[in-house]
């Protein structure tokens, strides 16, 4: 009897707490995104390859994936300041014993594969800021709080940056300000920090994009002034102390009219203006030309057809020539006539929606918010604040990736080079992808174990 | 769900805050969604054209241009096969080595190398010959192993049959400039294409040219060739008919070579419907080798052998306008035909003295005799009492002055001189002696050819005014009309009857016993009237008109030979010809020319 007893409850824990619909939504894309890598690979020759290999990656992220679903995300919980170091260590170890591809220092060469070990470092840092907030909840509104937190996702950029990969990195700041905003810190830190990363990439994206228009250019005196301001201190602190005078005076002004704001907003609004700018000098250090290119050209690619633009423009012929019902699986001309460039990797959504038209690819969008919406739902339902938070983190990583691949590849977002989970040909991204569904499996079937 | 009962309170605030980053997110989706739909519904259409655009290439097939022929069926320009060396640098890695290029040079007689480097460069095809010899083509074909890149292309070329005697006719080709693509693109011109450029290949360039057709094949990304989607056959041309009679043609020309300068112009027209048989202009070019080094020596050629002389070739009529003066006179009752005036050489007139050309005078002589004798002292007289505005109008009503609208480019109008033309152009009052000499058809009074053979056409036909026209039909290969051209009455000379008669009887007398006697052939009646037309840079011209049989004309002649002297013994001698032709008549006797008569 007891014997009986126990095995159903064995069985009740692991599918009768299951979320189907995440499963649904799981299985649904990987089969769809199998099916369009064979699709899109079939040109280059030898698709079964690709086919295996994308397979494989598929099985270990699955075994992983039941492993961490088995596993009480809780016992993290104490590891997670050791677990932050060794995520520390392994990027150093990447930065000094990493194989190069495309001049990213970012990759173990481990014989038969090689893996990208910025994919699973990623889950920890989202274990170890989910839990860091759940540790400082009462101290939320504090700013040490948001300072100490935002240097620890500041050690694992630095790190990245150094391969350099900065595409990875991308992904750390709407997962860290999203937890940050829900624990509870201050939004106006928050606001800070938007501000301050959008003026520091801001103008030299604004800048590339204006060089990019010699005729623009030409016409307007004042850009050329602003362009120049931008490899001159002299004229940029002209510019600077200009702004930030006016700000002072529209404080001013408002004060007489009885608004009571503290002289701390416009103190520290120019300072970030002005941090910002001399931060943009190290964020257009960071950036190769090319890059900057790829960031900004999305707002017009005529303008670089044949070079940054091409990609964009080639993805938007694809997706938009799909028209409602698509070309037909196999029948793509842009995909398998090699108009399309990464069309098994970072653009594979295009081929989706040349191939299978609006219907398939609208699908594929719906099954992932499902996805995302599932993972927020765990996060409300989970057992600790700890578990919500890591939840939360995963579905924002997920929003990111789908948002910022499918945004690219339809012109609405920069090109970045992010993968699209369980979709993308690349076993490091699929492994950790899928090992991140373990993780809200753990936290969502240990909802009501006390 | 443990936490969450713990505390309620921060729960809650919890969950406030993780609602709002769901209803970013869902928004962040929706975006998603609204571009998709955006791009494959709303401008579905447009992304699908394009990506059908940048897939397929067409392989163009040109299509064979339509042949003109001549009345009688025979073929004045047709098509012939040419071959043609290119270089097609597509699918060659590295760069021609100094060997192809030794080896071209040994073949072709030249040095293609900076050419051929330069689009192996730029990845464009290179022309390297243009007109292979047989010998040429085949020694390229043996060396085509290792001649890599190397092809010999057969291309259809115009042939031109007789082509000195046709070249103004039929006109000639060359390739459409980017100035003209940009104006006809809509039409079907691509680069590449020929293009009629003068002639009846310029008027008649749309009919001629056909459709092009094509294959369409597939291309990927790197402009490789991956299948064939169809084949698209080309349309030929259409053929054109014209009224030309090649044989007059040809002859006018051979004549007109002959003839003591070299230089003129023949224009034979059917009086019946204007239909012209001959239009020649001497000297002739090629077009088969129209823009090709050769054609250089035409643009620079003395005698302007590219201007087209029977129709843009202002001439002074000289005596052949003593037709209209005779016809005004006689219409408006001016002139005593029976009344004799004495002609003794000269002619004064105030405190100026106008000469005959016979310079001890015709003594008492008639209207029929002047006419036929080509008297200037008889005529002078004449004009004065007919007026210049008669004249003038009268000139108007032959549609002198103004184009005949003939079906080709570049027609000159000719000029009509007025009292009021007088004063505005030349600030001078009209005098009398421009009345005198406007009626022996000099003064600013110029003519084409073409006008003139109207002119006697008009005359033959008794008062009525066709437009002249080349081209009767357009039809398909297949031998499907397409357009028919009717003849065109644009004007009629409503005379009195007995105005014709008495021109005929003259025009008659100067065949018969005249100064046109050169062109009297037995068992044909020939009507006519010769002219001198003075001119201030040279020799006169010599001008003939006439047309044949005299009872029921079927042929009117217009023959003008440049600085050929006196009309009777140069111009006369080609239209005879051209009616002996015409009228498949064996060459009779070279023609005497009477000692008596060098008509003015």
């Amino acid at each position: 009897m007891m014997q009986r007893r126990e095995e159903k409850t064995l069985f009740q824990k692991f599918f009768g707490t299951m979320d189907w619909a995440l499963v649904l939504a799981l299985l649904a894309l990987l089969t769809i995104g199998l099916v369009t890598v064979f699709s899109a690979t079939l040109h280059y020759g030898r698709p079964e390859k690709f086919l295996l290999t994308q397979a494989m990656a598929i099985g270990i992220g699955l075994g992983g994936m039941l492993l961490l679903a088995g596993f009480n995300y809780q016992y993290f919980r104490p590891m997670l300041p050791y677990m932050y170091i060794v995520s520390l260590v392994v990027m150093l170890a990447v930065l000094v014993g990493g194989t190069a591809v495309r001049g990213t220092r970012g990759w173990f060469n481990l014989g038969y594969f090689q893996f990208q070990p910025v994919e699973v470092c990623k889950l920890m840092y989202i274990l170890v800021i989910a839990g860091y907030l759940d540790a400082r909840w009462r101290d939320a509104k504090k700013f040490d709080t948001f300072a100490a937190g935002l240097a620890l996702m500041g050690g694992h950029v630095m790190l990245i940056l150094l391969q350099p990969d900065f595409g990875s990195t991308l992904t750390y700041f709407p997962v860290t300000l999203a937890l940050m905003y829900i624990a509870g810190v201050e939004p106006l830190y928050l606001a800070g920090v938007i501000l301050l990363a959008g003026i520091a990439t801001g103008i030299p994206l604004m800048t590339t994009f204006i060089r990019l228009q010699p005729a623009l250019l030409a016409s307007h005196p004042s850009l050329q002034y602003f362009i120049s301001a931008t490899g001159h201190f002299g004229r940029a602190a002209l510019i600077l102390g200009g702004l930030t005078a006016a700000l002072f005076i529209v404080w001013w002004f408002l004060s007489q009219l009885k608004f009571r704001i503290s002289l701390l907003y416009p103190i520290l609004l120019s300072g970030i203006i002005v941090a910002g700018s001399f931060g943009s000098v190290v964020v257009e250090h960071a950036l190769r030309d090319y890059q900057r290119k790829r960031l900004i050209v999305f707002l017009n690619p005529e303008l670089d057809a044949l070079g940054s633009g091409y990609n964009i423009i080639q993805s938007k012929i694809a997706i938009g020539s799909g028209r409602i019902v698509g070309k037909g699986l196999f029948s793509g001309t842009q995909s398998q006539l090699g108009f399309l460039p990464e069309q098994h990797t970072d653009f594979v959504f295009s081929v989706v929606g040349e191939e299978g038209g609006f219907a398939v690819a609208q699908l594929t969008i719906l099954l992932y918010f499902l996805l995302v919406w599932r993972a927020m739902k765990i996060a409300q339902e989970a057992r600790d604040r700890y578990g919500s938070l890591a939840a939360t983190g995963l579905a924002i990583m997920f929003t990111f990736y789908a948002v910022i691949n499918i945004g690219m590849v339809m012109g609405l977002m920069p090109a970045t080079g992010l993968p699209l989970p369980f979709m993308s040909y690349g076993g490091s991204s699929m492994v950790s992808s899928l090992w991140a569904i373990g993780l809200l499996f753990s936290i969502h079937i240990r909802r009501f174990t006390h | 769900m443990v936490w969450q009962q713990e505390n309620r309170l921060t729960y809650e605030d919890f969950i406030e805050r993780h609602q709002l980053v769901i209803l970013l997110i869902s928004a962040l989706f929706i975006l998603l969604s609204l571009r998709l739909f955006y791009l494959q519904v709303l401008r579905g259409g447009y992304y699908r054209e394009l990506s059908e655009q940048q897939r397929t290439h067409v392989v163009v097939e040109r299509a064979p241009r339509g042949v003109i022929f001549d009345s009688r069926g025979e073929a004045l320009v047709r098509n012939r096969a040419g071959f043609v060396a290119l270089f097609y640098p597509f699918t060659q890695g590295t760069a021609p080595s100094k060997v192809v290029i030794d080896k071209l040079r040994a073949i072709l007689k030249r040095d293609m190398g900076t050419a051929i480097i330069r689009g192996w460069r730029s990845g464009q095809a290179v022309r390297l010959a243009d007109n292979l010899t047989r010998e040429e083509m085949f020694l390229l074909q043996e060396q085509r192993l290792v001649l890599p890149g190397i092809s010999v292309v057969k291309e259809s070329r115009r042939d031109c049959q007789s082509p000195e005697a046709m070249a103004h006719l039929v006109g000639y080709l060359n390739e459409v400039t980017n100035a003209d693509l940009e104006k006809l693109e809509d039409e079907g011109y691509r680069a590449g294409d020929w293009i009629g450029r003068s002639g009846l290949e310029g008027v008649y360039d749309v009919a001629l040219r056909g459709q092009h057709g094509g294959w369409q094949i597939e291309v990927d990304a790197l402009g490789h060739q991956t299948r064939l989607v169809r084949r698209i056959p080309p349309l030929a041309g259409n053929d054109l008919h014209t009224t030309i009679d090649a044989r007059v043609q040809r002859v006018a020309y051979e004549e007109l070579l002959k003839s003591p300068t070299g230089r003129g112009a023949a224009v034979a027209i059917d009086p019946r419907s204007g239909a012209v048989r001959a239009l020649v202009s001497c000297p002739g070019f090629d077009p088969n080798r129209a823009f090709t080094r050769e054609f250089a020596a035409y643009l620079k050629g003395k005698d302007l052998p590219l201007f087209n002389r029977a129709i843009q070739g202002l001439y002074s009529p000289g005596s052949i306008f003593k037709i209209i003066s005779f016809v005004t006179a006689v219409n408006e009752d001016r002139v005593d035909v029976a009344a004799p005036t004495l002609c003794t050489g000269k002619f004064t007139l105030g405190n100026k003295t106008f000469g005959c050309w016979l310079k001890t005078g015709h003594r008492n002589i008639t209207l029929i005799p002047a006419l036929a004798q080509s008297c200037n002292v008889y005529f002078y007289q004449l004009g004065l009492h007919v007026g210049v505005t008669l004249l003038e109008r009268y000139a108007r009503i032959f549609h002198l002055g103004q184009k005949t609208g003939i079906d080709l480019p570049s027609e000159k109008a000719g000029l009509v001189p007025s009292v009021e033309w007088k004063l505005k152009k030349m600030h001078e009052h009209w005098q009398q002696g421009d009345t005198a000499n406007m009626a022996i058809g000099q003064g600013p009074l110029w003519v084409t050819p073409l006008q003139a053979a109207q002119m006697m056409a008009t005359v033959a036909n008794e008062g009525t005014v066709y437009r002249p026209f080349i081209v009767s039909g357009v039809k398909t290969v297949q031998g499907e009309e397409i357009t028919t051209f009717k003849p065109q009455v644009i004007g009629t000379v409503d005379v009195q009857e007995k105005t014709w008669r008495l021109l005929r009887a003259a025009l008659g007398a100067a065949v018969r016993e005249g100064t046109a006697h050169g062109c009297d052939i037995p068992g044909l009646s020939v009507h006519g009237k010769t002219g001198t037309a003075e001119n201030p840079h040279g020799n006169d011209h010599a001008w003939f008109v006439c047309y044949a049989p005299a009872d029921n004309p079927t042929i009117a002649i217009a023959v003008i030979v440049e600085n050929g002297g006196h009309g009777g013994t140069a111009a006369v001698p080609v239209a005879r010809r051209m009616l002996e032709t015409y009228f498949d008549m064996h060459s009779t006797s070279a023609p005497v020319v009477r000692a008596v008569a060098v008509p003015a």
